[in-house]
């Protein structure tokens, strides 16, 4: 369910005019159709109106009687992109939403209980409701292009599927592998679909039509077995199986979610209820829980997230000048970062030209490029073909040869600012007045390294976040200088990687940075003053942060991290951490590097003694809520970067704390959570100052009590 | 007619069959050439009208190596690209047929090259082996291809290695170079110093840089081949003299150490007519002037075929022997070469400085992908002539079945 409410400038009466679903009687070949196609929106997103058509178009086929039906979409490249999210708006009442999936179950029951065969035509993503609509068919058929997808995506707004997916879905596939879809609410390609089991068909886009007719013409009614193997089908109706099954998933989430996010554990229910007592009982359940879970602050929160993502692919070229064309990416740096990225642009469908220092270094790179491309291929992100062709894409030397027709260069070459500097004078050269440089740095003000620039308006940030494949966000850093439709190219970029971008100012650790590295600092503070590492590491993975902060400075790096924190405190006039130093000094540099905040040997993880040893004895003896004080350090900065104008918005905080740091979800992020909870966390911010320094006091938006998003 | 520029190119590092190239195929060398072509121009592949390649042993998978190498460099799928042969002359046939097109009007930029891999030279299979399996796959019951394999021999199952024999006369390359050694009365020890020279000079021009500049680096597995692998700084007369003649153990003179090896690699060269170019603000190396294509019977001396090409594409390009400053000559055997000068010089056509003749060494020691060497001579050859200020050069190839390839280029500007 990942559609966007349709354009505000939409008249009601054009809307009442003609229906979203229509009934299309039996031509020749004796199978009539069933065609979706809500007006003025262009995703064919589910709202009442169009349940009550759809409700309306299969009673029309029960009365025609034809030989087979097949459901179809009206839309080019397009099927049904789940419910319109406008309907969960704050307002709607637990009961009316609860009302809306039963009648929805409803209207797919009558559906599922056509007495003649019944084809999906799936001609583009067929998500969430969308994808439930098809389940109640007895055959699906995708297209073969590439916006195709199927999948049941409400876990990730903090929902569970409302038309009967947790009941059809299972007795489809099996229950391993629907519970696998629905709690990591995977959109599928239509050939991994098909191997999944969910689509029994995939044809090319031209014949996708004649195709369901052929099946609608021919296919029996089915009556899915619960799986493909008798493992699976064992593990969806023999109860002994099925409950070592659900037990697997229910202790798995668990530990994932730390029960702060219902939903999955919901839909592992719903599931289980259905298999064990009959479709009619899980439907109920499935109704209740969604109902529950819509009006929900975690579910809130989830979907408010989703709905902040698909607006920001516009919303983030906003005020910015108009992007130019890329077709060529050049990537100075082929390490870690530079391979990664390179990967993400080729995979994109640029042409990508890397350089490094020699060709051992290219070779290594391109060596990097080919292994993760490789890797997903494997799990079935692309087909093989496409991985080839990916690799093929990304070529390298050990000198800048090839660089003239780059339309955009990211260096991510060591953080050195004399460094980079370099590159930037040898790139100048050589580039195009219209190429766009990008340095993927973390902390390094823009403006420093583009200081001996001769064209410095060219030159912007994109902080990308490691592992670049995975971690869906990119700081886009706009310096004072720069020329507007170079930010523009850099954003467009972004959202053509696949990525978030959110738009911040430059300055020492831009918004990501900075507000990271204020909130470790304070963690560091909490250990001089005598908590534990691990007791500040528990405290926080169980507020609902996926890492600890000492844990995460040993995967950084220490020195990166140490490098950014400086950065940071100096400009904010306090005082450095030292022991970040300290432990860089006796050789502890990181996870693979000695040994940090913790040593490392193997899978074990233990905290290192000589943290202790190196802060002295504690000052303060612990107490307090721990998770409590670096969280609201983290919101507490965060709106200092609003206030400062360093973030444009609200929406652009809440999207980089939770995309790229890890900000607890199920809040929203920063300013989501202040806002729902702006008097708790004034008066504890305020508490804190009193006990432990005036860094910690609320900022004046915060106390002003002015929210941050309106509506 | 526009002018048809050289505005560079790229080869990859040449090395001996088997080894550092054995886990790449054909597509991978040419592909790499080519982008490294590509970039060297700082050409936007969109600018590109046509690519042609030249290849000799075709996998199947690659019959058609041009078009593979667009689409697997993601070049725009709109261009047309076709894959030629003429034996060790095959790059030399797509050179100057993209010079044709684009003398004619019809192309603008088209990239000329070749490739050979003959770490996967495709096996045949012996006849009655291949029909019995076609049977066996058509047939319906187990017993039926059963009896569609029953007379398939034990000697069919080897397969059929492709042999480099021509098929007119029945004799190998190497048999046809022993005759043209003998009538031009070519001496072993003649071919031997020859051999060294080959060697010594392309040292040399790795040493210097200059080879260097037009070889890419190829990358697989995590590192790079970035140098051509045959090249023996350790080459003596005696080690060459102690070798054993391979084609006539009883009275030969060609050995392992006086012929090219057998080398996978890949070229590629950029050309684009004179508006082209300027329109894209882009130098050129050198011009094509003219170009001509001789044959002689292969009964007689098989590799001669040059020597009679080359009077015509002087013709053609108004000059004479003496105007030439640089000769860039594939050397299939040092016999080949030294029979070569002779008969050039026997014939009136002149005489070749040798001083000016393969200054960075040839094929005897850089390697000779059959495919590609046609393209590798033309820009080791207007590489060297910029660097020289030449005003003329003269790039010549031998091809089996009696064939010979002469291209003559001028200076750009």
């Amino acid at each position: 369910m990942i559609a966007p409410p349709p354009a505000e400038k939409l008249v009601e009466v054009e809307r009442s005019r003609r229906p979203s679903v229509t009934f299309v009687p039996a031509d020749a070949s004796g199978v009539a159709r069933i065609v979706i196609d809500r007006p003025d929106d262009p995703v064919n997103a589910i709202d009442v109106r169009m349940m009550e058509d759809f409700a309306a178009a299969i009673a029309a086929a029960r009365a025609a009687a034809p030989r087979g039906l097949v459901i179809a979409s009206g839309k080019k490249n397009q099927y049904v992109a789940g419910a319109d999210l406008s309907l969960l708006r704050g307002g709607t009442s637990q009961s009316d939403i609860e009302k809306a999936s039963r009648s929805m179950q409803r209207v797919l029951n009558d559906l599922a209980a056509l007495p003649f065969v019944t084809v999906a035509a799936i001609n583009g993503p067929a998500l969430g409701g969308g994808l439930e609509i098809a389940l109640a068919c007895d055959t699906r058929i995708a297209a073969d292009a590439p916006n195709v997808r199927v999948g049941l995506t409400e876990t990730r707004l903090g929902l569970i599927p409302a038309a009967g997916g947790t009941q059809r879905l299972p007795r489809l596939i099996g229950l391993p592998r629907a519970l696998d879809l629905i709690l990591t609410a995977r959109q599928l390609a239509p050939k991994r679909a098909l191997r999944a089991g969910v689509i029994d068909e995939v044809v090319h886009p031209a014949v996708l039509l004649r195709a369901a007719i052929d099946h609608a013409g021919r296919d029996p009614k089915r009556k899915p077995r619960g799986g493909a193997t008798v493992v699976e089908r064992a593990a969806t109706h023999f109860a002994p199986a099925r409950a070592f099954a659900l037990r697997q998933a229910r202790s798995r989430t668990l530990a994932e979610t730390k029960s702060r996010y219902p939903a999955p554990l919901a839909a592992i229910n719903a599931v289980a209820i259905g298999l064990a007592k009959g479709m009619d009982a899980g439907l109920d359940v499935e109704a209740r829980s969604f109902g529950d879970l819509a009006v929900g602050e975690t579910g809130h929160s989830l979907t408010a997230l989703v709905m902040l993502t698909l607006r920001q692919r516009k919303a983030a070229l906003e005020g910015l000048g108009k992007p130019r064309p890329i077709a060529n990416v050049g990537i100075v740096g082929l390490g870690f970062m530079g391979s990664g990225i390179a990967q993400v642009a080729a995979a994109s469908g640029f042409r990508v030209r890397g350089r490094d220092r020699d060709a051992a270094a290219v070779a290594k790179g391109l060596s990097t490029i080919r292994t993760l491309t490789a890797d997903a291929a494997k799990k079935g992100v692309f087909e093989r073909r496409e991985a080839a062709r990916i690799t093929e894409r990304v070529t390298g030397g050990p000198d800048l040869v090839g660089f003239r027709s780059a339309d955009l260069v990211i260096e991510a070459v060591f953080e050195d600012i004399a460094t980079k500097r370099r590159v930037i004078a040898e790139l100048e050269q050589v580039l195009r007045p219209e190429a766009v440089i990008a340095s993927n740095t973390s902390a390094l003000p823009i403006a420093e390294i583009a200081r001996e620039a001769r064209s410095p308006e060219r030159i912007v940030g994109m902080h990308f976040f490691s592992p670049v494949h995975k971690m869906p966000l990119i700081e886009v850093i706009r310096p004072a200088g720069a020329a507007a439709d170079a930010v523009a190219t850099a954003v467009a970029a972004a959202i053509a990687m696949g990525k978030t971008a959110i738009v911040v100012g430059d300055g020492p650790g831009f918004y990501t940075t900075r507000v990271l590295s204020t909130m470790i600092g304070e963690a560091f503070t909490l250990l001089s003053e005598g908590d534990s590492i691990e007791a500040i590491d528990r405290a926080m993975t169980e507020f609902g942060w996926p890492v600890g902060p000492l844990q995460l400075v040993d995967e950084v790096g220490l020195e990166v991290a140490g490098h950014a924190g400086e950065t940071v405190a100096k400009a904010r006039g306090i005082a450095a951490p030292t022991i970040v130093n300290a432990l860089v000094a006796e050789g502890f540099k990181g996870k693979h590097k000695g040994g940090g905040f913790y040593r490392y040997d193997g899978r074990r993880r233990t905290p290192n003694p000589r943290v202790r040893e190196l802060l002295g004895a504690p000052t303060h003896p612990a107490a307090g809520d721990i998770a409590e004080r670096l969280t609201l350090t983290f919101v507490n900065e965060a709106v200092r970067c609003l206030d400062e104008g360093v973030l444009r918005s609200p929406a652009e905080g809440d999207l980089g704390a939770v995309l790229g740091l890890g900000f607890p979800p199920f809040l929203g992020g920063p300013f989501r959570y202040a806002d729902a909870q702006r008097h708790r966390i004034v008066t504890a911010l305020e508490r804190l100052a009193a006990a432990r320094g005036d860094r910690l006091a609320p900022t004046e938006s915060l106390r002003s009590r002015r929210p941050f998003f309106t509506l | 007619m526009p002018r048809v520029l050289i505005l560079g190119g790229a080869r990859t590092p040449f090395v001996r069959a088997g080894t550092e190239f054995a886990d790449l195929d054909v597509l991978d060398l040419a592909r790499a050439a080519t982008s490294e072509a590509l970039a060297r121009t700082e050409l936007d592949p969109g600018q590109v009208d046509e690519v042609i390649f030249g290849n000799v042993a075709r996998p199947v998978a690659y019959h058609n190596l041009a078009r593979e190498v667009v689409l697997s460099l993601s070049m725009p799928t709109r261009i047309p690209a076709f894959t030629v042969g003429l034996a060790c002359a095959s790059a030399c046939v797509a050179i100057t047929s993209a010079a044709d097109h684009i003398a004619g009007g019809n192309a603008d930029v088209v990239i000329a090259g070749g490739s050979e891999s003959l770490t996967n030279v495709p096996l045949t299979l012996t006849p009655r082996l291949a029909r019995g399996l076609i049977a066996a796959s058509q047939a319906k019951s187990l017993p039926a291809k059963a009896r569609s394999l029953a007379d398939v021999r034990a000697s069919d199952i080897a397969p059929v290695a492709p042999g480099i024999r021509e098929t007119s006369t029945g004799l190998t390359m190497g048999e046809s170079a022993e005759r043209m050694a003998a009538m031009n009365a070519v001496s072993r020890e003649d071919q031997d110093a020859w051999a060294l020279r080959s060697h010594r000079l392309a040292a040399a021009g790795w040493d210097d840089g200059r080879l260097a500049r037009e070889v890419g680096p190829v990358y697989l597995d995590g590192h790079a081949v970035t140098a051509d692998n045959h090249i023996r700084r350790d080459s003596t007369p005696e080690k060459l003299a102690s070798l054993r003649p391979v084609f006539d153990r009883e009275h030969g003179t060609i050995t392992a150490g006086n012929a090219s090896p057998l080398t996978d690699g890949a070229a590629a060269v950029v050309l684009a007519s004179e508006a082209r170019a300027r329109a894209l603000g882009l130098e050129a190396l050198a011009a094509v002037r003219s170009y001509a294509y001789a044959a002689v019977d292969p009964a007689d001396q098989l590799l001669i075929a040059p020597a009679y090409a080359i009077p015509i594409a002087l013709g053609r390009a108004g000059l004479t022997l003496d105007d030439i400053d640089l000769f860039e000559m594939h050397e299939a055997f040092a016999a080949q070469v030294l029979s070569t000068l002779a008969v050039l010089e026997q014939n009136g056509v002149g005489r070749v400085p040798v001083e000016k003749l393969n200054v960075m060494g040839g094929s005897i020691a850089l390697g000779h992908p059959f495919g590609a060497t046609g393209a590798r001579i033309v820009l080791t050859l207007a590489n060297e002539m910029r660097r020289r200020g030449a005003r003329y050069g003269l790039a010549t190839a031998c091809a089996a079945g009696g064939n010979g390839a002469a291209i003559i280029l001028e200076r750009a500007a």
